[in-house]
């Protein structure tokens, strides 16, 4: 089958939607999906949307059925739920969302399996706060890229080109001197 | 400043400014998604808890000395100024519908917003004309790194910054260009573009919205990963891919001029002439015409009508700015008449002003 948004990929994801007791079928391919839900504001707008289908559909998770929905969820949230928020495991798979901070803590050991599904890892590398990056460093890559085609322009004569990319460069190193634009 | 002063029918201050590449790139936008230890998220909150962090998040805010900030309660807004902020892109349509104290803090050029009590407690987003990603980060950055000296924020050694998605988990970073690429739209190559860039981690969307994908040929690039990358990661890999599809739209739209020139030629002054002289105009129409103009200015075929005209014109031809210029709420077809009327308005009066006060105008 193919996805009903796109129109080109293979659909791989069922979303089941209720409207005024109809109940119809809608099938994406796993990147309109993405798109839609479970992390775009955009399908919030449906609220009729039976997320947790999609999101178990999403992260590869068995499906709860209506009939014991009700005791497996309260099972769930008896087993783990966050003691600052309340929400369980359950809620978040639903929502694709989490309720507070503790929650990262609180669901520590189901999280990653989730992560890397959506992410390029589990663990954070990027900014830590108290710490300074250095942006300039990335500018200075990006100087030395622009070096290297106005040398590639030279060579092949092509004038008004390195004209072009030694502007380019003398903007980039002014950037560089004045330290960007000063924010705070 | 007061709220009107945002809601102008004009663009933002900071547009008019050049950017790099701003043929093909319009804007570029960096978004940093931050929480506050010790507070539940937006979705489970309590009304004093929103309260608080309304109130701490603007307090450090507006003590900034050299950044003019304005600070606007969402609930306080009617409907329709709303709807403009966000067809402005200074605020989501989520953070529009919020009842508990949910927040926007703007600067004067309208080019960092910070949205409080959205998704997460803070979104703070900064904007910039053209292709600068490295750039707008550094703005972004910075502001981040002085919030975090007043702010107690979420923050893991392992998950990074924490966020109410786990899809903005780790480093929180959302950095999106908006590009224009008719060319490669009309040669059919967008589709394998899109499937490229999916593998690559990166997502396409339209600028108007959900099932808008190609309006106005507009493109909004941006990463999908946000932990297991760094940010200068996260940002060299948009920044090769943009630079990348920038070329091929360059090499379209040469082969377009070589390969059909009059026929180019013909639908580009011919979207002017309906811009120009129009009665009805839907958003859809009005869309595609701006974008075959902008095509036409980018390649010569067109003087006298600045980009920034047009960048104005594609902010403006949006539902509720139409009804702001009319000054009250309307029907869909009575939004076409005004919406034909204002872009009547805006590319009637650039000749005359490019002959007489355009270049003070517009080549400061
Ligand atoms: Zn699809
Ligand atoms: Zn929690």
């Amino acid at each position: 089958m193919i996805c009903e948004h796109c129109k080109v990929r293979e659909a791989s994801v069922t979303v089941t939607q209720i409207i005024n007791g109809q109940k119809s079928e809608r099938h994406y391919c796993e990147v309109c999906a993405g798109q839609f839900h479970p992390f775009h504001i955009d399908f919030n707008k449906d609220d009729n949307l039976q997320l947790a289908q999609l999101v178990s559909n999403w992260f590869g998770l068995p499906i709860w059925k209506n009939e014991t929905q009700e005791k497996q969820t309260q099972a769930a949230q008896t087993a783990t739920t966050c003691p600052t928020c309340g929400y369980s495991f359950r809620q978040f798979l639903n929502e694709g969302k989490l309720g507070c901070s503790q929650c990262y803590e609180t669901f520590s050991n189901k999280l990653p399996q989730v992560l890397t599904k959506i992410q390029s890892g589990t663990k954070h590398t990027g900014k830590i706060p108290g710490t300074t990056t250095n942006n300039h460093l990335l500018l200075k890559k990006q100087i030395d890229k622009i070096r290297e085609k106005l040398q590639q322009a030279i060579v092949e004569e092509r004038f008004e080109d390195a004209a072009n990319l030694r502007d380019e460069i003398k903007d980039l190193e002014r950037k560089l001197e004045v330290g960007g634009v000063d924010t705070p | 400043m007061n709220l009107e002063h945002f809601l102008k029918n004009e663009a933002p201050s900071w547009m008019s400014k050049d950017g790099v590449d701003a043929d093909i790139v319009i804007s570029t936008r960096i978004r940093l998604a931050r929480n506050l230890a010790g507070y539940r998220y937006p979705r489970s909150f309590s009304e004093q808890e929103a309260k608080h962090v309304d109130d701490v998040v603007t307090n450090a805010l507006t003590n900034i000395n050299n950044v003019m900030f304005s600070h606007f309660t969402i609930k306080e807004m009617p409907a329709l100024q709303r709807q403009v902020l966000v067809e402005k892109h200074l605020i989501s349509p989520l953070l529009a519908k919020k009842e508990k104290s949910a927040s926007v803090v703007i600067s004067n050029d309208e080019s960092i917003s910070v949205m409080v009590n959205e998704e997460d407690h803070l979104r703070i987003q900064c904007l910039a004309p053209g292709f600068q990603l490295l750039e707008t980060y550094e703005i972004a950055d910075k502001l981040d790194s002085y919030l975090e000296k007043h702010l107690p924020y979420a923050f893991d050694e392992t998950f990074g910054y924490l966020t109410s998605c786990p899809t903005n988990v780790g480093t929180g970073l959302r950095a999106s260009v908006m590009m224009h690429l008719p060319a490669l739209t009309m040669s059919n190559q967008m589709k394998v573009i899109t499937q490229m860039l999916t593998r690559l981690g990166m997502v396409v969307r339209g600028i108007y919205g959900e099932g808008s994908e190609n309006l106005g040929n507009m493109y909004q690039i941006s990463n999908q990963v946000t932990l297991g990358k760094t940010e200068q990661e996260i940002l060299e890999d948009l920044q090769n891919v943009v630079s990348q599809i920038i070329q091929n739209e360059r090499k379209a739209r040469q082969s377009l001029m070589k390969q059909a020139p009059i026929a180019l030629e013909d639908r580009i002054q011919r979207a002017l002439g309906t811009l120009r002289y129009a009665r009805v105009m839907t958003s859809d129409e009005a869309a595609t015409c701006l974008s075959n103009v902008r095509l036409g200015v980018d390649l010569g075929l067109i003087k006298g009508i600045p980009i920034s005209i047009l960048n104005e014109c594609m902010i403006l031809i949006q539902q509720g700015f139409v009804q702001q210029y009319a000054g009250t709420t309307l029907q869909a077809t009575e939004r076409d008449l005004f919406r034909a009327k204002l872009l009547r308005e805006k590319l009637n009066s650039v000749d005359e002003n490019s002959k007489e006060k355009g270049e003070e105008k517009y080549d400061v």
